[in-house]
């Protein structure tokens, strides 16, 4: 089946099979693998994007779901060459080890603050709750994520 | 900055992290090759039993398959995953590429190689597999007791050990005893990158396999014995890894990748999904332990007598030797006159264990550490008091394995990490009456650094100076996520005095990057780094001769700063590194580079102490961490946020340790928590803001003094949780995980 739909500002026109999930239409058909799978039932959000402006677990999803409607990815935070204050952040605070939670972290950071720019600590646990990291307790990660939502 | 460091002791993001946080950094699970074919693995659903009939007529006409394996096209030769070096000890090889005799629920029973994952795994499930059922045996009392089951030929004990060092003391003073029982459970390494493995065999007679694995010439060893190939026609790269923790450092599925792409002659990718990794893999290994101690009134303990049994599962793997570590614990934490400590792995129908965090650490010290807790209560001693007239002090000897434990400052770790949490007061208030009561706990750990004292545990390197003045470290480096790579251009740059950026480090290769055995024992900041710092320091002492050269002057009168090299006394008498790069290239015809080999000389103890405050809820069971404390001998800490970052990570894995976290298989032998809906990970929630203190005074051979950390951090965290609700509770639990209805249960009982 075709469906249309905007990933990371572009606009894509794809012949999909109905079944399809949309991680593998991201990594397989769009080579956009900074999205990672990690558990395929939606429990670890290593898989985040944000669709019309919510974090989502794409290996949850059904590529046709996502007819008509704009995706980020973590390879569309970066604009023209600079990376996006969170990433900046993320490699400032030492937020950034074995790196294969990275994207969905900044995935779910980056929708939290898309609505709600100022988030308490509180706030920012809740958003990060369905990304799992087994490298760095999140210490740094929630730190990091703190200090864009005070930059602005 | 650290005193008298430009470079060391500042925070440094790892090398890597920009590519990690664009999505640009290519994993084993996003790389592709030319005509690649995909791997799926069918695995036994009993868990003991012969494979009578494989049926594969309907899954080969799924589009796309390529070859379906099993124990019937495939050799039935063994293997070790844990073999390092040809004729390593304790390597048993008892694991075949596909069992034909299955030994537990989520044993390889077939693999079929396709065009696509979607048809590998469509393929995979047609498979009819008929078995004939043994009975299994699914605990280590019933694989000790019965004697007709052999779970493999040898019987159902894997090893045994025993260790009897130092002599009872005379007793002056009156003596207690005190006796207890720990179990600690089979766990999943949890790393979020699955495992994944590529391989491929060309018409040279040329096996490539690239993999996130923590010792490439391990894996080279293992690949070579078992096919028969020359060590030199295999090359093993290892790849960028997505979290080991342990559970990537046996070489489980290399040779099982090669084997299908040698069979297939086209490159294979075996990609294994969560319930594999958790069901298949490795975990770590459920270890019950019966301590008895006898110590004076006034608190000196007298004698230490464990007993410890580990659940190896299925397979020997490495279980000899982690269950042998065991042993290798107690004595660099604690003096003790009298030590003994028997043990032995037994062999069991369920998942094969494996190496994890700490090597026998976490599981030896937490029932060591809940113990203590035990005996200072039956002394009326705070429990802090009690372990501070027991702990080692600096250069003590450790009995067992007759080393010196090095510059050890456990007691000071124990007094300032006191101290910052507010022991003494925190200790002494009430725990609370109602619903939520409230308690804190302490716990020492110690490990080690390196292999110095039983293992091979050199490493080779190569550095040299390119014509702009820029450095390649040439280094085989297995960084597991943490920045070892990092850390290692850190060290560099600290003795050449440039900036970091400068100087690239390669992560391993064999067949180009020299000699090292990989990332195990801790091993890697204290001796790696020391010959990265060796290595760096032979090549400015070559830089120094050729800029002596140069500006005509003796070497003895130059020195370096900031990049460049001046003459003493007379700052216009200079060169950069690039004039010096250039010039010895075009008047001396020689490059810049030095190679290095470094013998670690010594293995002292890295320690760490920590304390938690919990809040446990008396009507649901349910445990809070409401304040933690890590405090860190690391001797010097290289990239400190990287280190702090450490303690943290092996905090939420050493609370869930405690708590939750558990592999359980059932009565039918099926892992329960076969997913991570089911096998629970602490999340951002329910983890405290960790705060951590190090504690650093460079006495030990590491380089500047640093020691091990990524190990260390995680062994005394479970022993300081459960600590803190029995605190709580006023209980004496010791059953890992403390789930809601182990507390619940507690608290009737009481």
């Amino acid at each position: 089946m075709q469906i249309e739909f905007k990933v990371n500002g572009k606009s894509c026109s794809l012949d999909i099979c109905p079944t399809m999930r949309l991680i593998d239409l991201l990594r397989d058909e769009l080579g956009l693998t900074g999205t990672k799978e990690g558990c395929g039932e939606g429990e670890c959000g290593a898989c985040t994007v944000i669709i019309d402006g919510e974090a989502v677990n794409s290996c949850l999803v059904l590529a046709p779901q996502v007819r008509g409607k704009e995706i980020i990815t973590v390879e569309g935070l970066a604009g023209d060459g600079e990376l996006d204050s969170l990433q900046q952040k993320f490699i400032e605070h030492s937020a950034v080890e074995c790196g294969f939670c990275t994207p969905g972290m900044l995935m779910s950071a980056k929708a939290l603050l898309m609505k709600n720019p100022h988030p308490s600590e509180e706030e920012i646990r809740q958003a990060l709750a369905g990304n799992l990291c087994r490298c760095s307790g999140y210490s740094k990660i929630i730190e990091a994520v703190k200090d864009v939502a005070s930059l602005s | 900055m650290s005193k008298g460091f430009k470079y060391v002791g500042n925070t440094f993001p790892c090398s890597d992290a920009a590519r990690k946080v664009t999505g640009d950094l290519l994993y084993g699970t996003d790389m592709k090759l030319p005509h690649l074919l995909h791997a799926k693995l069918l695995l036994s659903s009993i868990p003991h039993g012969i494979v009578k009939r494989i049926d594969t007529s309907r899954a080969e006409k799924v589009p796309g398959v390529i070859k379906i394996f099993s124990h019937l096209n495939a050799p039935d030769k063994m293997f070790n995953s844990f073999r390092i070096i040809p004729g390593q000890e304790l390597c048993i090889e008892d694991e075949p590429l596909f069992s034909r005799r299955v030994k537990y629920v989520g044993d390889r029973v077939a693999a079929v190689a396709a065009t696509s994952l979607a048809a590998a795994r469509e393929a995979a499930a047609l498979i009819d597999v008929e078995y004939e059922e043994l009975p299994a045996l699914l605990t280590t009392e019933e694989a000790l007791s019965n004697k007709e089951v052999k779970i493999q030929p040898g019987g159902n004990l894997a090893h045994e050990y025993e260790v009897d060092v130092g002599e009872v003391p005379f007793k002056a003073e009156e003596c207690i005893t005190v006796e207890s029982e720990t179990q600690t459970q089979r766990t999943h390494h949890g790393a979020l990158e699955p495992h994944v493995c590529l391989a491929y065999y060309d018409c040279s007679g040329k096996l490539t396999v690239w993999t996130p694995t923590q010792g490439v010439f391990g894996v080279r060893t293992v690949l070579a014995e078992f096919f028969g190939l020359s060590y030199s026609k295999v090359r093993v790269i290892k790849i960028p890894m997505g979290g080991s923790f342990g559970g990537k450092q046996e070489f489980l599925f290399e040779p099982l990748t090669a084997f299908m792409a040698m069979e297939t002659k086209r490159p294979v990718k075996l990609l294994l999904d969560r319930e594999e990794c958790i069901i298949h893999t490795r975990v770590r290994p459920a270890v019950k332990t019966k301590i008895k101690t006898v110590v004076t009134k006034s608190g000196k303990l007298q004698e230490f007598t464990a007993d410890s049994t580990l659940d190896a599962g299925a397979f020997s793997g490495s279980a000899p030797d982690y269950t042998s570590s065991l042993a290798l614990k107690v004595t660099k934490l604690y003096r003790i006159p009298h030590y003994k400590h028997t043990g032995r792995a037994v062999y069991t129908n369920t998942v094969k264990s494996g190496g994890a965090r700490g090597w026998a650490a976490p599981e030896i010290i937490t029932a060591t550490e809940v113990h203590m807790d035990q005996v200072a209560r039956k002394l009326k001693m705070d429990p802090v008091e009690f372990r501070l007239q027991n702990l080692v002090h600096p250069y003590d000897l450790d009995l067992v394995l007759n080393l010196s434990v090095g510059d050890a400052r456990v007691i000071e770790c124990l007094e300032r990490g006191a101290e910052a949490f507010h022991w003494k007061e925190r200790y002494n208030q009430g725990m609370g009456r109602g619903r939520y009561r409230r308690g804190i706990g302490a716990a020492c750990g110690a490990h080690k650094n390196g292999m110095y004292g039983g293992f091979v545990d050199c490493t080779s390197m190569v550095m040299k100076m390119n014509e702009d003045g820029s450095f390649n470290l040439n280094a085989s480096l297995h960084d597991v996520g943490c920045g070892t790579v990092t850390a290692m251009g850190i060290i560099a740059a600290e003795v050449l005095d440039v900036d970091p950026n400068l100087i690239t480090v390669t992560e391993a290769d064999t067949e180009l990057t020299g000699y090292d055995p990989g990332c195990y024992g801790s091993r890697v900041i204290y001796n790696v780094g020391a010959c990265a710092k060796e290595t760096a320091e032979k090549l400015k002492e070559k830089i120094l001769e050729c800029a002596a050269f140069i500006l005509h002057k003796p070497k003895e009168y130059l020195i370096i700063e900031n990049g460049s090299v001046f003459v003493k006394g007379t700052e216009y008498l200079s060169l950069t590194y690039k004039e010096i790069a250039e010039k010895t290239l075009q008047e001396n015809y020689t490059d810049l580079s030095a190679a290095h080999t470094y013998y670690s000389p010594s293995n002292p103890g890295s320690y760490s102490v920590q304390f938690a405050e919990v809040e446990v809820d008396t009507e649901t069971g349910l445990t809070r961490v409401t304040d933690f404390l890590a405090v860190g001998d690391v001797g010097r800490a290289i990239n400190r946020g990287m280190v702090e970052g450490q303690f943290q990570g092996a905090v939420q894995m050493g609370i869930g340790y405690a708590l939750c976290e558990e592999v359980k298989i059932d009565e039918q032998g099926k892992p329960v928590n076969n997913s991570f809906k089911k096998y629970h990970l602490v999340n951002a929630p329910d983890m405290p803001d960790v705060q951590v203190l190090l504690i650093e005074h460079e006495g030990d051979d590491g380089p500047f003094g640093a020691k091990s950390v990524g190990e260390i951090s995680a062994v005394p965290t479970a022993a300081a949780v459960i600590n803190a609700v029995n605190h709580a509770l006023g209980t004496s639990l010791s059953d890992m995980p403390l789930t809601p209805e182990k507390l619940l249960a507690a608290v009737k009982n009481r």
